[in-house]
């Protein structure tokens, strides 16, 4: 008799025969198999014939569900790819276009053990919200300081990552929202220690500079839905406008400003470094390690990025345009934390950040939602996924330099609401390399065409 | 443990060690300078002493230090948030106060905002403003800290430092004199893998269940959690395989106790027993004075593919057996247990509590249970000793098969049993035993040696001219005669055909005379 189980985030297998996915591990005497191939070594035995004694799931019980989904058009179709190869694959849709309710109507249809996989403990609740609201079930919770496994579970990437070893046999179905996180060398093994063999990735940016996306066909399954924003917007979503400001530095922040760069620049060109990519910026990253004198340019270069970044005059600009704009629902983003809780200070308007309680960062929410607060000033945390239900304005005070993070920056506005039509504003400073940086986004981001026109 | 970023390194040829702070002045003096610092900060804002901190920073030292430091000493320090009004409550009052309106966009709004609040908590608008956010990180209040000894920190960071080389390691392999146990069960918990071998010492490899299809830095954490327990035995040496992540290089990582455990200071573990039947049976083991040496957790055994830590060894003359003490127990545990150890070349005994049984006795089958010794309370000796004779008689026959056999030529004057014994790995009688068998031409057998006949011959030449020159001879003035030719006289006295003669109890009195 064969026997396969699960240990710890792979299979074992003991038997006198080996599959095409295992090795001989032989620190245990048995043939070892990575979790991802359940589903390989499950057809392999059977299509050999060979009888198996499986005790490798340990499936929490199963719960009735009501559920009330119903799916939008493009919706549908993208659910019927998704089943079509096998319940597994990737769907990309631009955010807010109810990823969240194509994933519950496949929970609902399989009527199974599913772990969802999130990026943040905001995202956990959520999803959590939904679930309790669309199919009438209370779901589980892994992260966050909860530990509950129930027939859906929500976890963080980093919850899955670190607890592979006892919830990797546990589910059926897994989830990944924003997916493209899943392709990291450390939370692919998410994908390789869950036995799960139904897999759905959702995100509204398939693709990574790094170019590990290649990897995500092998961990998911293959990308069989994908709809830009462009193909949505004005029909299920709401366009929005994208404006750009630009504020001067004060004459003494200008000075501090040329001061620094030129301590950082002066650096690179006496060791002729130049800087392109980056790449190139990585690698210089590593030599300040090495180099003091390295050191003390970087520190200068981001001093002078952080005299461009919180200049004082934004701070005024920002102050005229919520003054002008008071009634609309706004979000503010900022790199810098420091700076969110300036802002927050000075406007007394609520701040969300890395540091923001859990509770806080809820109730904070919940009031938005409701009206009751109509600005709320954030760091990166509501970059993915979180739904702010109707903002109307959204301020960019600092930018990332990064794609994806801009265009979801973008779809945090981009909520359906009758007559609605969402402002983005990029506050930058005059002649700034900061300039630079939100040109070259936005040049990107319009090479993909994923940014609906004006 | 540290952030990997406040880690630095040297490499080169293939190895990697954290750059450790040595007890040097220069270094004490910054340990002393921040241990200080916190002492002073008591009832400060965290960011007034984090500030401190940074402007050490800015005096040259390596922030890595620095910061490191600042960080075990961050561990030591209870923050607390001491405002009169609670930072959330408050700020939802001040946040729906400008939900309606919009956010406060002149210093006129602002001060008017803040001034009704603060009416209405009854407090001042500074005491408002400070309290707002008074529960970030930044502005939390130093309430204690728990000093330490310079020293003691730099031992304490030099550790951290190598924990955190090990968050970059793929696998890491061991040999520890002592504390085996401890090692194998936090291995356990931490969800490793170990795989035992034998060189010289006894290694151990660890790495994890997902080791087998890549190299992965994914146990690296445990790995680096493992790392005090092992260091915590008197001798050790770990080498661990570090996946630089720079440069997704292999490295090697080597700590030995002799060099480094002065860096990590002296953190002995006190040897602690299982259970009171077990320390019993080895405190009554001892008095009995008996010549085998007993020794509680020694080195593990490998068993097939297990290692199994047993409970004590018993060592005489190159005999070596162990006992496992089983407490807790069900029949299919016990023939586990035996399969297992089956698999080990070594002798094992087993003591088994029969009142500890979880279920009913059966019959386990006999051969099996040949070295099993069932007990109840009380581990009892007897048995133990008939085991431990019956084996030492056959491994003496072993021994002798084994020294039978073996091709040797005897070219050194005198041969003591003893220290060839001990070269050999046997015991002495076996030696005797078998020497006086083979009995070596050109060699004569003496009580405790065998000696070779011109060498017999050379010295009772001596001892005869002295004898013909004075008369007589002293014992003593024989002795040392003997003693140039590094013989000892009382044993070869005999086969030299001489005799004592002793006048009192004094041997300066004695007297060697010939025996016819």
């Amino acid at each position: 008799m064969v026997r396969l189980w699960f240990d710890k985030g792979t299979l074992l297998l003991k038997g006198d025969v080996g599959t095409p996915y295992g090795k001989w591990d032989p620190r245990v005497g048995f043939f070892r198999i990575k979790a991802l191939h359940y589903r390989d070594v499950l057809a392999y035995f059977e299509e050999s014939h060979i009888a198996l004694e499986d005790t490798v799931q340990q499936l929490p019980p199963l719960e009735t569900l009501k559920s009330k989904v119903q799916l939008r058009s493009y919706q549908v179709s993208a659910l019927g790819r998704w089943q079509r190869n096998g319940n597994r694959g990737v769907l990309v849709l631009p955010t807010a276009a109810g990823k969240t309710y194509i994933a519950l109507k496949a929970v609902e249809e399989l009527r199974t053990q599913t772990l969802i996989v999130v990026p943040t403990l905001d995202l956990i609740d959520q999803w959590r919200s939904r679930i309790k609201e669309w199919l009438g079930v209370e779901s589980g919770a892994v992260g966050g300081g909860e530990n509950v496994v129930r027939m859906i579970t929500v976890a963080t990437y980093d919850s899955a990552y670190l607890q592979a070893a006892f919830l990797g046999n546990r589910f059926r179905l897994i989830v990944f929202d924003e997916v493209h996180h899943l392709a990291s060398p450390s939370y692919m093994q998410i994908a390789e220690m869950y036995t799960a063999p139904f897999r759905m990735g959702l995100t509204a940016t398939y693709e990574r500079i790094d170019e590990r996306h290649q990897l995500l066909p092998r961990l998911v399954g293959d990308l069989v839905f994908n709809v830009a924003v462009d193909e949505l917007a004005g029909k299920h979503l709401a366009p929005y406008t994208y404006e750009k400001k630009y504020v001067e530095l004060a004459p003494e922040e200008q000075e501090l400003y040329n001061k620094e760069m030129f301590t950082f620049r002066n650096y690179l060109r006496e060791k002729r470094i130049l800087m392109k990519s980056p790449r190139d910026f990585q690698r210089f990253i590593m030599i300040t390690g090495r180099d003091p004198r390295a050191r003390d340019a970087l520190l200068a270069r981001n001093r002078a990025l952080k005299v461009a970044l919180n200049s004082r005059e934004k701070i005024k600009a920002l102050a005229k345009l919520l003054e002008a704009n008071k009634n609309e629902k706004t979000l503010i983003f900022t790199l810098h934390t420091d700076l969110v809780y300036d802002i927050s200070r000075s406007f007394l308007i609520p701040a969300i950040t890395y540091l923001t309680p859990k509770n806080e960062r809820r109730e904070i929410l919940e009031n938005f939602r409701k009206g009751n607060y109509n600005t709320i000033v954030t760091s990166q945390v509501l970059d993915e996924g979180i739904d702010v239900p109707d903002a109307t304005i959204g301020y960019i005070l600092s930018g990332t330099g990064s794609t994806r993070a801009y265009i979801q920056r973008l779809g945090r506005l981009l909520r359906k609401v009758e007559g609605k039509k969402a402002r983005l504003i990029e506050i930058v400073s005059k002649e700034t390399m900061e300039v630079g940086m939100s040109h070259r986004r936005r040049h990107k981001t319009k090479e993909k065409n994923v940014y609906a026109s004006k | 443990m540290l952030p990997s970023s406040l880690l630095t390194v040297w490499r080169r040829k293939g190895i990697i060690q954290p750059r450790y702070a040595k007890p040097s002045t220069e270094n004490l003096q910054v340990a002393n300078w921040l241990i200080e610092a916190y002492n002073h900060s008591i009832g400060k804002k965290k960011s007034i002493l984090k500030k401190a901190v940074d402007d050490l920073e800015c005096e040259g030292y390596d922030y890595r230090l620095v910061r490191g430091l600042s960080l075990l000493l961050d561990r030591r320090s209870i923050f607390r948030c001491t405002s009169q009004v609670e930072p959330p409550a408050l700020r939802q009052k001040i946040f729906k106060a400008t939900g309606r309106t919009g956010p406060a966009t002149t210093p006129e709004q602002r001060k008017n905002i803040i001034r009704k609040i603060a009416y209405k908590l009854e407090i001042s608008s500074e005491e408002l403003e400070d309290s707002m956010y008074a529960d970030l990180e930044s502005e939390l209040i130093l309430k204690d800290f728990k000093p330490i000894a310079a020293q003691d920190l730099l031992e304490k960071y030099n550790l951290s430092l190598a924990q955190t080389l090990l968050f970059d390691s793929t696998e890491l392999r061991f040999t520890v004199s002592a504390n085996w146990q401890k090692i194998f069960f936090k291995t356990k918990r931490l969800g490793l893998i170990y795989d035992a071998y034998k060189d010289n010492e006894i290694w151990v490899k660890i790495d994890g269940p997902a080791s087998l299809f890549k190299l992965t830095r994914r146990y690296g954490t445990a790995i680096a959690k493992l790392l005090p327990t092992i260091i915590s035995s008197p001798k050790w040496t770990v080498e661990a395989k570090i996946l630089w992540k720079f440069t997704n290089e292999i490295h090697t990582f080597k700590l030995e106790s002799w060099k480094h455990s002065p860096l990590f200071g002296d953190k002995q573990a006190v040897e602690a027993y299982d259970s009171v039947v077990e320390e019993d049976f080895s405190k009554r083991f001892t008095a009995l004075g008996s010549s085998w040496q007993l020794k509680r957790e020694p080195e593990p055994v490998i068993a097939g593919k297990y290692v199994l830590i047993p409970d004590f060894s018993f060592e005489r003359e190159g005999a070596k057996l162990y006992m496992e003490v089983v407490g807790f127990w069900t029949t299919e545990y016990l023939m586990r247990k035996i399969e297992k150890l089956k698999k080990t070349e070594d002798r094992m005994l087993v003591a088994v509590d029969e009142t500890l049984a979880c279920e009913r006795m059966s019959k386990l089958d006999r051969q099996q249970s040949l070295n099993i010794i069932y007990y109840r309370s009380k581990i009892p000796l007897p048995p133990i000793l008939r085991y431990l004779e019956d084996s030492y008689r056959e491994v003496r026959m072993q021994q002798a098969e084994f020294l039978k056999n073996l091709n040797v030529t005897f070219t050194e004057p005198v041969i003591k049993f003893e220290e060839f014994a001990k070269r050999m790995g046997v015991s002495t009688e076996v030696v005797r035993a078998v020497l006086a068998e083979k009995n070596p031409s050109n060699y004569i057998m003496l009580p405790d040696s065998l000696i070779r006949k011109d060498k017999l011959e050379q010295l009772k030449k001596k001892l005869d001219q002295q004898i013909a020159e004075k008369g007589k001879l002293a014992f003593t003035e024989a002795v040392k005669i003997a003693q140039t030719e590094k013989v000892d006289l009382t044993s070869a006295i005999q086969t030299l055909g001489y005799k004592i003669i002793w006048r009192g109890i004094n041997t300066e009195n004695a007297e060697i005379i010939k025996l016819d």
